[in-house]
């Protein structure tokens, strides 16, 4: 039996109307449906967090995620940060301290870094650290992210 | 790609069971979908229906008595856990130990019962709740029971519920006066390699009596008696302790531990030796201070 859904959410402030399958991940409905491929899907276990995106402001792994659980909220991803082409001070940050080399995770540590800085705004290095351990990045060596997050943090975003 | 199923989203109890009953066995509880999603991913299993229960009021919540007790809702998650201020304040071991739960995405997500339902055999809260004397509540459409960690989990991935039994809540009594309970894990992966749960009742400056549960080093977490019994008489004085714990350690040496990509069993049992002194100490302290 081929059973679809109706789902309503916000996707980047934006509202969206979908009829999908229960078994679409959340990933498979930005990417696929809606043309967000910013979100990565990678190892797709919930264990490197290149998928991270918001949902009513938790991080999730949207790989993992049914779409159909997102119905009635409010999504945001690495589409969403910049306004007018203007990016957050943590997108510049990160350009700033050279965080990204490849790039493949980067949209899933500035989600993850995104919900550390909206619950924490002035994170120790420490809390850094804990709020994007989960995210893994097999380029940077993870100090120069780190310090992004911290400029971040000092330009009072 | 998960294969295809159909979805339902009961708001009570009773809605549960009827959806249940209605998908007439092919169906599968479904909540945070951390282990569920993953293992129909991966193809090990394959259900017509999932039943969400996380718009199932009955299942939410965290609560405690007066005197500590508290009631934890099976569709609380990880996250909820570890920052709840009844379980900070009555077993602040049991949120330290949600902090280090997989990764932030993963505990936002993910319950306490799925945890306990699937019976991982590294699951951290089975492990620390077995020595803290949880019971879970179930209810079924035949009604409700309760039972101890212990006869719910009754082998790797396996339990003792009933197909169309939930779990609804588990409770973790108050601490006794001078009880303390605490929980030390090592993990290099995404789970503990080994793990120890602790519950000490301190009187009079000694430990009265213990309770030592073992996890991840064999295909469920277990309680071993002769571990508590050895801990009994030991000097509540961090030094003292140290010095006596060889014979409790002793007991842990000899688990019939399993190896696996964190180690040799002996590496295990090492591990579980380290954590039980980890253990002890930090539930020894907590005791103090409910003296
Ligand atoms: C990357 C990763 C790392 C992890 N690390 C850890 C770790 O360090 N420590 C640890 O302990 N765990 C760890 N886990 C396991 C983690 O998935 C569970 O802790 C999680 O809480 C399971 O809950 P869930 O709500 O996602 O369960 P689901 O996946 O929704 O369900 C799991 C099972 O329980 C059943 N079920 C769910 N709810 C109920 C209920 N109320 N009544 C009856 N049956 C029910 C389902 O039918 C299913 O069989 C990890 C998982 C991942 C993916
Ligand atoms: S792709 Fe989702 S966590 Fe790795
Ligand atoms: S920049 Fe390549 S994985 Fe992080």
């Amino acid at each position: 039996m081929r059973e679809t859904v109706e789902i309503s959410l916000q996707v980047n402030e934006r509202a969206q109307s979908l009829r999908i399958e229960p078994r679409e991940t959340l990933a498979d409905v930005l990417r696929d449906r809606l043309g967000l491929t910013g979100t990565k899907v990678s190892c797709d276990a919930q264990v490197c967090g290149a998928c991270t995106v918001l949902v009513d402001g938790r991080t999730v792994s949207a790989c993992t995620f049914l779409a159909v659980d997102a119905d009635g909220g409010a999504v945001r991803t690495v589409e969403g940060l910049a306004r007018d082409g203007v990016l957050t001070p943590l997108q510049q940050a990160f350009i700033d301290e050279a965080a990204f080399q490849c790039g493949f995770c980067t949209p899933g540590m500035l989600m993850a870094a995104t919900a550390l800085l909206e619950e924490n705004p002035h994170p120790t290095e420490d809390e850094v650290k804990e709020g994007l351990d989960g995210n893994l990045c097999r380029c940077t060596g993870y100090a120069p992210i780190v310090a992004a997050v911290l400029r971040a943090a000092e330009a009072g975003r | 790609m998960i294969p295809r199923f159909a979805h339902r989203r009961p708001r009570s109890l009773a809605d549960a069971f009827a959806a249940f009953d209605a998908a007439g066995g092919d169906c599968a509880w479904y909540a945070g979908g951390t282990e569920l999603l993953a293992v129909m991913k991966m193809g090990f299993a394959q259900f017509g229906t999932l039943i969400d229960l996380k718009s199932v009021p009955e299942l939410g919540g965290i609560s405690a008595d007066a005197d500590g007790a508290l009631r934890i809702g099976a569709t609380v998650t990880h996250r909820e856990i570890e920052r709840s201020p009844h379980v900070l304040r009555h077993l602040p071991g049991l949120a330290a130990l949600e902090r280090e739960v997989a990764n932030i995405r993963v505990r936002n997500t993910g319950t306490l019962g799925g945890n306990l339902a699937f019976a991982e055999p590294h699951s951290d809260p089975a492990t620390f709740l077995l020595a803290c004397d949880a019971r879970v509540e179930l209810a079924g459409p035949a009604g409700a029971r309760e039972m101890a960690i212990d006869e719910l989990i009754v082998g790797p991935l396996t339990t003792s519920r009933e197909a169309d039994e939930l779990l609804v809540a588990i409770r973790v009594p108050a601490p006794a006066a001078g009880e303390g309970r605490a929980y030390a894990k090592l993990a290099f992966f995404e789970r503990p390699a080994a793990s120890v749960g602790v519950r000490v009742r301190v009187v009079d400056g000694a430990i009265a009596d213990a309770t030592v549960a073992v996890g991840s080093l064999t295909d469920l977490p277990i309680v071993l008696p002769a571990a508590g019994a050895a801990l009994a008489g030991l000097p509540a004085e961090p030094a003292a302790l140290d010095a006596g714990l060889g014979a409790a350690i002793a007991v842990l040496g000899e688990i019939d531990a399993i190896p696996d990509h964190n180690g040799s069993a002996d590496y295990k049992r090492h591990l579980a030796g380290i954590l039980l002194g980890r253990a002890v100490t930090q539930a020894v302290e907590e005791a103090r201070a409910h003296a």
